[in-house]
């Protein structure tokens, strides 16, 4: 047991002495020695980082390559550095596989908290991406940055680059429909389902993107930009407002849109237009000339009503009633109360 | 011979009448004499200045022990301003970290601070200088929504604040909403529920409004009002240092009316919050006018 525990430890000695070797060749050893080696340098694109290749036998020299930033031909592809022209690197050292990078004053110049994830991250990824590198730590002008980078603590080697960008996850898009006013609290789930779809439809309704439920490059991009639905009328206290062209049913209390819901009104135009006030209401409605049950109904007017129905396509389908969906039936119930004015319009947006 | 002693003597009289009416215009008058100074001391050729690195917008840099070797910053531009204007041909960069929430009393190693201190962050056996900036939070409304004209038409609107910021402490001391106000975990999750209409206004620190609302203009309101608790920021001076309180007092007023104050602002901050009307009127304590003996 003696003997086998020596040479594990004589092998792991070997191992170390072998890295560390290895290290300091790279990091100090002749042009020679490494000549052909091939090192990632990275830059940004659009704010995304982009690797771009260089031969660099040393960590120094692949620092230096970094600092020097793209070529003519790379500029021409679009990539650009995030660190400032300039920087010079006054001194690097290797201790325990973690590389401390000197930097001149010129890395922390300009508006250092406009890209903070630019320069620290083409750093870390350039060093990190050298074989046997576990970390970086940052110096500048041979100080500890506090500050200079917002959200990095130099204090400490940066064992990880940063994430360029993040796209949201699907609990923030819920989030954001809740805010919005097309979702309740309930919708915040972390799973796409179809109460988010049903959300997600009635936003690209309102901002007037394709209708298909789904939350793809140009509706994420639209959500992150949204604001509240604007009532289009001025009108104050409780009421609803049916927009026929985007087949919506926006609930305003005060001149606030509360809720903004996905329905289907009448085709051909069946669903009058005009100002109206909620006259009744029935948890349970039996429509006589169809012969079904409609669901949380709101009459406005004539036989006309609000009420749950399972199919609300996107665009105008019933015969004169506004088919509310499934998730918001019971909120618009509960909003229109008796007497609450409606107003039917096709609105000129 | 003669030649000499002419000039000697020539030299003599001519220092004497020299120094005769030196100690003319040196002696004061006798009614002069009541309205002498009290004898300056003159300021140290290097001043040195504590700070507290860590904000991006008001001072951060580089330390090597405790000497702040890269710095840049609205207070350390206003170091250096200040330092010039009380004739400091050199500005020494310190970085001390205030001991919990106050500066520390005792023997200090610097002449003042400028660290985004309030009066009540200060040990009482330093002076304090009036306010450089105001310590309130800036009124952020959604898009659609007017800057409230007061308080009450503040109290009346959904607020919300990132949580555990001063912006908190502020609605539940100072605005006391009707509405419960709606914390988010950061800035971005503020700014989000503005422009979703989630919430009507925001509260935010004075001093980082202009970087919360950078480039979102489009999708927020107008920032014209703050709401104060505090007098302000101060410029902290050490016991015993050899600068005098009231002249650094007599420097901030000339930079504030100057402009030099506002531009700094405007140049770190983004937006100057003094130029932010403020909604309650907070009673400025007036600082002592001589260092504490």
């Amino acid at each position: 047991m003696t003997g086998r525990n020596r040479s594990g430890r004589t092998l792991r000695g070997a191992l170390a002495l072998a890295i560390a070797t290895s290290l300091v060749l790279v990091l100090v050893g002749p042009a020679e020695a490494g000549s052909n080696r091939v090192v990632d340098v990275w830059f940004q694109r659009s704010g995304e980082p982009v690797a771009a290749t260089r031969h660099a036998p040393t960590i120094m020299r692949t620092v230096q390559a970094l600092l020097a930033g793209p070529t003519h031909a790379e500029r021409r592809r679009g990539l650009r550095s995030a660190i400032p022209a300039g920087t010079k690197l006054r001194e690097l050292s290797i201790a325990r596989r973690i590389v401390t990078v000197d930097l001149s004053a010129r890395f922390a110049a300009g508006r250092t908290d406009r890209a903070p994830s630019g320069r620290i991250g083409q750093l870390v990824r350039t060093v990190r991406g050298i074989p046997g590198v576990r970390a970086v730590r940052v110096r500048i002008e041979g100080g500890t940055p506090i500050g200079l980078f917002p959200g990095y603590d130099l204090r400490r080697p940066v064992f990880t680059a940063p994430s360029a960008s993040r796209a949201p996850g699907i609990r923030e898009l819920q989030q954001l429909l809740v805010d919005l006013g097309f979702s309740s609290d309930s919708g915040v789930t972390g799973v796409f389902d179809p109460r988010t779809a049903t959300a997600v439809l009635g936003f690209q309704k309102w901002v007037g993107l394709p209708r298909d439920g789904e939350l793809g490059d140009e509706t994420i991009s639209a959500l992150l930009r949204a604001t509240r639905p604007q009532p289009a009328r001025r009108a104050g206290g409780r009421r609803i407002e049916v927009h026929l062209g985007r087949q919506l049913a926006l609930l305003v209390s005060e001149h606030r849109v509360l809720r903004t819901v996905h329905i289907s009104t009448g085709a051909a135009g069946a669903t009058p237009v005009g100002s109206y006030r909620v006259f009744r209401k029935e948890r349970y409605s039996w429509s006589v000339p169809f012969q079904v049950w409609l669901p949380w109904a709101s009459y406005f007017t004539g036989g006309i009503a609000f009420h749950e129905y399972p199919d609300v396509p996107t665009y105008p389908a019933s015969h004169g009633c506004v088919r509310v969906n499934g998730f918001d039936a019971t909120t618009l119930y509960a909003f229109a109360s008796s007497g609450t004015p409606v107003d039917v319009f096709y609105e000129s947006a | 011979m003669n030649v000499f002693r002419r000039r000697l003597l020539g030299s003599v009289v001519a220092c004497a009448a020299v120094l005769v009416a030196g100690m003319a215009v040196g002696t004061p008058s006798p009614g002069r004499a009541a309205e002498a100074p009290v004898a300056r001391p003159a300021p140290p050729p290097e001043l040195v200045v504590a700070l507290d690195l860590g904000d991006p917008a008001l001072q951060a840099g580089a330390i090597r022990g405790i000497d702040v070797v890269v710095a840049r910053g609205f207070e350390v531009d206003l170091a250096r301003v200040l330092a010039k204007r009380l004739g400091s041909t050199r500005v020494r960069l310190v970085n001390v970290r205030p001991a919990g929430r106050r500066l520390a009393a005792g023997a200090v190693s610097w002449h003042i601070a400028l660290a985004a201190l309030t009066r009540a962050e200060v040990n009482e056996a330093h002076a304090t200088s009036i306010p450089y900036l105001p310590a309130g939070q800036a009124v952020v409304p959604r898009r659609g929504v007017e800057p409230p004209r007061s308080l009450a038409v503040l109290r009346t609107l959904q607020l919300c604040a990132t949580r555990r910021s001063a912006g908190v402490a502020t609605i539940a001391s100072v605005v006391r909403p009707d509405q419960r106000p709606i914390l988010a975990p950061g800035n971005d999750r503020l700014v989000q529920l503005l422009q979703t209409g989630a919430c009507d206004a925001a509260l935010v620190d004075g001093v980082a409004v202009g970087r919360v609302v950078a480039g979102r203009g489009q999708l927020l309101g107008r920032v014209a009002v703050r709401v104060d608790r505090e007098p302000g920021v101060v410029v902290a001076v050490a016991a015993g240092s050899p600068i005098a309180l009231r002249d650094i007092d007599r420097v901030l007023r000339h930079l504030r009316a100057s402009g030099t104050l506002s531009a700094l602002a405007r140049r770190w901050l983004g937006i100057d919050p003094a130029r932010l009307r403020p909604l309650v009127a907070v009673e400025p304590t007036e600082p002592p006018t001589t260092l504490p003996q």
